[in-house]
C-alpha cells in the first residue's frame, strides 16, 4: 500500500517535470539550426535602425539563411554587450565603434579576422575610405566592416532663434560668447546640454583640448604620459570651458537634461535653445522627432576657432563610423559575408544618405545629391575630408573600465563641484590600458 | 494527458488522507522534508551564488576570459575607496529617510482606510495603483514629470526654481525618497489597514465612556496596538530601502557625479559599467554584511524575535 501511494506521487512529480522541461524545450529549439538557418545581428537602438532593418530585409529576400535584426536601447548597448558576448545568446554580428571598443574582444579571441572574407571578395575593404576601415584594424588584422556613416561632432543651431536675436552662425569662441550674452538676455538657454547622459558635456572637453592644444596632447596622454593632463595648455582648455558654463551658456539646470530621452533635442526643436554641440547622427534624431524643423530650421557649423589655440580649426572630433563585427563561432560565415557585402551596395548608401548619415564608401560622393538634406551631406563630406585630424571620442579610445570614471569627472567640472586640479588628478588616475 | 493527472491527484489525495490518519492523535512537528524544496532553493539561488562572489572578490575579471586571482587587491582598493564609503552612508540615509516619510503616511492612511467612511473603497482603490506598477514604469513617469524644461517644474518655477532636481544632491535624494514613497506607501497603508482593522471595537466603546476624544483614543489605542504591526512594516521598508536600485539605475544614474550612488547601485557600475566584476563583488560582499549588521540590530532593537501579543486581557 505504502509503496504504491509513493508510486503515484512520483510518477505525478515526473508529469509536472516532463512537461515542465518539454515546454523550456520549445523555448530553445526554435532557432536551432537546419537546412536554412538564422544568425543575429545585434545593434545599437536609435533613428538610424530604419536602413539597418531596410538592409536586412533585402538581405532575407534572397537568402536562405535568415539575418535577424536585435537593437538595444544606446544607454545600454555596451553593458549588455559584453555581459552576452561571451555566452550562447551572442550575436553572429555586432555593432561596435572599432578600434578600442573591440580590442577586448580580440585579446579574448572571440572575434573572426575578416581577412578570408576580404581575399574572396576585395571589394570588402576597397569600397570603403581606408582611413575608416582602418580603425577597425587591430594587431594588423581586419574586424570591422563600416556599418553607417562617419559622425564628426558638429555645433547645431536653431535658425529662427538666431535670425531674432541679430546672430550668426559662431565662427570663432568670441562670436560663441557673444552669442550667449545676447541670447541669454532674451531669457533663452544659450547652449541645449544634456548633461544627465554626461557623455554629451565631454564633446565639448574634446574640441576645446584640440582647439587648444592640438591632437598632440591626448595622444600623450593615451600613451601613457599623465603629465600632458597637468600641462599648461591643459589648464588653459579647462579655463575656457568653465569661462563658458560661468557664463551661463549652458542654463543652470543641464545636469537636470538628457540628449537620450529626447529633452534637449526638443528644447532646440522648440526655439528654447539656440545651440547643441553634437554628434553628426543629431540630424537624423531630428529628422525623426521633428520632421519639419529638421528641414528648415535646424543650421550646422564645425565647432569654431579658438584665438591662441595651436590645433589645426579643421580638426575635428566624433566617431569615424561604427561597424559590424563578426563573431569567430558564427555557424554561418558564408551568409554573414554575404550579409557584409550589402554594407557598400548602392541601396545601402542611398538609404544612410535618405536620414542625414554620411556612409564611408567610396562610391559616397556619388550619391551627395539624393540625401535628404544635400548641403548637409556636402557640409560633412567637405569638413571631414579636409580634417588633418579626426580625434576618436574619447571615452571610445579609452578602455571601457576607465569610461564611468572618465564621465564623472567631467561631469562634477562642470557643474561646479570639483576644480581644474580635482578634473586633472581624475584624468591621471584613469586606466590607459 | 488529463484523465491521467486526474486519476493520479485522485490517487495523491487518497494518500494524503491516509497519512493524517496514520499520524494520529500526537501533533508532531512537520519533518525536514517539508522544508527541502525552499532549502534547496535557498542553497541554489542564495548560498551558492554568494559563495561564487567570494570566491569572484578575489580575482581580476572583465565578463570575457577567465578570471585571474588577484589575491587581496580588490579588498585593499575598497579600503581606499572614498565612493564606496560614502555609498554606504547614502544608502543608510535613503533609507532612514524612506522609514521616516513613509511609516506616518501609511500610519495615517491605513486607519483612515480601515474606517467605513463614504467613497473610502473607491479612494482605497485609486490609491492602491502605484503599487500595481512595475519600479521601472514609475521611474520612467517621473523621470518625464520632473523634467525641468518640459515638465511639472517648468510651470511651478515659485516651487522648484530653475527645476534643477537632478543636479544637485539634496533634491536628487529627494526626488528619490519622494517616489520610492509614492510607490509604497500603499503597501504599508495596507499593512496597517488590515491591522487597525483587527483592533477590538471594545477598547473604543470604553474609552469612549470614559471621555477620550478622536485624538486621545488615535494616540493611546490605535497606536499601541498597532505596535508590533510597526516593527514589521518598518522592517520591510528597511530591507527595501537597501535593496533600492531600479530607481537609482533610471532616476539618477547614481549622479549627479557620485553624489546619489548608494552602495547596490555602485556594485553594478563597477561590475557591469566598468566590467571590474572582482570589485563589484566586493562591494556586493560588503553590502551582505552591512545588511547583516543592520537587519540584526532592527531585530534586537525592535524585540522582533520575541514578540508579544497585543491582545493580552482581552
Amino acid at each position: 500500500m505504502k509503496k504504491r501511494a509513493w508510486l503515484s506521487r512520483a510518477a505525478a512529480g515526473s508529469v509536472v517535470l516532463a512537461l515542465g522541461l518539454s515546454l523550456a524545450a520549445c523555448g530553445g529549439s526554435s532557432s536551432g539550426s537546419g537546412g536554412s538557418g538564422t544568425f543575429k545581428v545585434l545593434v545599437y537602438g536609435d533613428a538610424s535602425n530604419k536602413v539597418e532593418t531596410q538592409i536586412v530585409d533585402t538581405f532575407n529576400k534572397t537568402s536562405k539563411v535568415k539575418a535577424v535584426l536585435q537593437t538595444i536601447p544606446g544607454a545600454d548597448y555596451q553593458q549588455k554587450l559584453q555581459t552576452i558576448i561571451n555566452t550562447k545568446q551572442a550575436p553572429d554580428v555586432f555593432f561596435n565603434w572599432g578600434g578600442g571598443s573591440i580590442a577586448p574582444f580580440v585579446k579574448a579571441g572571440l572575434l573572426m579576422p575578416l581577412d578570408d572574407f576580404i581575399a574572396k571578395d576585395p571589394g570588402l575593404k576597397s569600397n570603403f575610405l581606408p582611413s575608416v576601415f582602418n580603425s577597425a584594424v587591430v594587431d594588423g588584422k581586419s574586424y570591422g566592416i563600416p556599418m553607417r556613416g562617419t559622425q564628426p561632432v558638429l555645433l547645431f543651431n536653431n535658425q529662427k532663434v538666431l535670425q531674432d536675436a541679430g546672430l550668426t552662425a559662431p565662427k570663432t569662441w568670441d562670436d560663441l560668447l557673444n552669442a550667449v550674452k545676447v541670447l541669454k538676455a532674451k531669457h533663452i538657454t544659450p547652449i541645449a546640454l544634456g548633461g544627465g547622459d554626461q557623455w554629451p558635456t565631454l564633446m565639448w572637453y574634446e574640441y576645446m583640448y584640440d582647439r587648444i592644444a592640438g591632437p598632440g596632447l591626448f595622444e600623450k596622454a593615451m600613451g601613457g604620459d599623465k603629465s600632458a593632463w597637468d600641462s599648461a595648455d591643459s589648464r588653459k582648455a579647462l579655463a575656457q570651458l568653465k569661462q563658458l558654463v560661468d557664463a551661463g551658456a549652458f542654463g543652470s539646470n543641464f545636469d537636470s537634461v538628457k540628449y537620450t530621452d529626447g529633452g534637449s533635442v526638443a528644447l532646440v526643436a522648440q526655439a528654447k535653445a539656440g545651440f547643441e554641440l553634437m554628434g553628426s547622427w543629431y540630424y537624423s534624431q531630428q529628422q525623426q522627432d521633428n520632421p519639419d524643423f529638421a528641414k528648415t530650421g535646424l543650421g550646422y557649423t564645425a565647432f569654431p576657432t579658438v584665438t591662441g589655440g595651436t590645433g589645426d580649426p579643421n580638426d575635428v572630433v566624433g566617431n569615424t563610423n561604427n561597424f559590424y563585427s563578426v563573431l569567430k563561432k558564427t555557424k554561418y560565415p558564408d551568409a554573414v559575408a554575404q550579409f557584409l557585402k550589402l554594407q557598400y551596395s548602392d541601396e545601402f548608401v542611398k538609404a544612410q544618405m535618405a536620414i542625414g548619415n554620411l556612409p564611408t564608401t567610396t562610391n559616397t560622393q556619388n550619391f551627395l545629391d539624393t540625401s535628404a538634406s544635400p548641403a548637409y551631406s556636402k557640409f560633412q563630406y567637405d569638413l571631414v575630408k579636409a580634417a588633418p585630424s579626426f580625434q576618436l571620442s574619447w571615452d571610445q579610445a579609452y578602455p571601457q573600465t576607465a569610461s564611468q570614471a572618465m564621465h564623472t569627472a567631467v561631469q562634477e567640472f562642470f557643474d561646479g563641484k570639483t576644480d581644474a586640479d580635482g578634473f586633472i588628478k581624475a584624468m591621471q588616475a584613469l586606466p590607459t590600458s | 494527458m488529463t484523465t491521467t493527472t486526474s486519476a493520479d491527484s485522485a490517487e495523491l489525495r487518497v494518500a494524503r488522507r491516509r497519512s493524517v490518519r496514520r499520524s494520529g492523535p500526537t501533533v508532531a512537528r512537520p519533518g525536514f522534508a517539508w522544508a527541502a524544496p525552499a532549502t534547496l532553493f535557498f542553497l541554489l539561488f542564495a548560498v551558492l551564488p554568494l559563495i561564487l562572489v567570494a570566491v569572484l572578490s578575489f580575482t581580476s575579471w572583465d565578463g570575457l576570459g577567465a578570471p585571474q586571482y588577484a589575491g587581496l587587491d580588490n579588498w585593499k582598493a575598497l579600503v581606499h575607496d572614498h565612493t564606496m564609503i560614502q555609498s554606504l552612508w547614502l544608502s543608510v540615509l535613503i533609507t532612514v529617510l524612506g522609514v521616516a516619510v513613509q511609516t506616518p503616511l501609511s500610519i495615517l492612511l491605513g486607519v483612515w482606510a480601515a474606517g467605513r467612511q463614504r467613497n473610502r473603497a473607491i479612494l482605497s482603490a485609486i490609491y492602491f495603483v502605484p503599487l500595481l506598477l512595475s519600479a521601472t514604469a514609475v521611474s520612467i513617469l517621473w523621470r518625464a514629470l520632473l523634467d525641468p524644461n518640459f515638465g511639472v517644474p517648468a510651470q511651478a518655477k515659485w516651487l522648484f526654481g530653475d527645476g534643477n532636481l537632478f543636479g544637485k544632491q539634496a533634491s536628487a535624494i529627494g526626488v528619490l525618497v519622494f517616489v520610492g514613497a509614492w510607490q509604497y506607501t500603499p503597501f504599508h497603508t495596507l499593512i496597517y489597514q488590515g491591522a487597525a482593522r483587527a483592533i477590538p471595537q471594545v477598547l473604543y466603546q470604553a474609552a469612549q465612556i470614559d471621555g477620550a476624544g478622536r485624538f486621545r483614543q488615535f494616540w493611546h489605542i490605535t497606536l499601541p496596538q498597532l505596535r508590533n504591526t510597526m516593527i514589521t512594516s518598518m522592517i520591510l521598508m528597511v530591507v527595501g530601502g537597501l535593496t533600492t536600485f531600479d530607481t537609482v539605475l533610471i532616476l539618477t544614474q547614481g549622479g549627479p557625479g557620485t553624489d546619489t550612488t548608494i552602495s547596490a547601485y555602485y556594485m553594478y557600475e563597477q561590475a557591469f559599467k566598468s566590467f571590474d566584476f572582482g570589485g563589484g563583488s566586493a562591494i556586493a560582499l560588503v553590502l551582505v554584511l552591512a545588511a547583516t549588521i543592520i537587519s540584526l540590530i532592527v531585530v534586537k532593537v525592535s524585540g522582533y524575535d520575541k514578540m508579544r501579543s497585543s491582545s493580552e486581557g482581552l
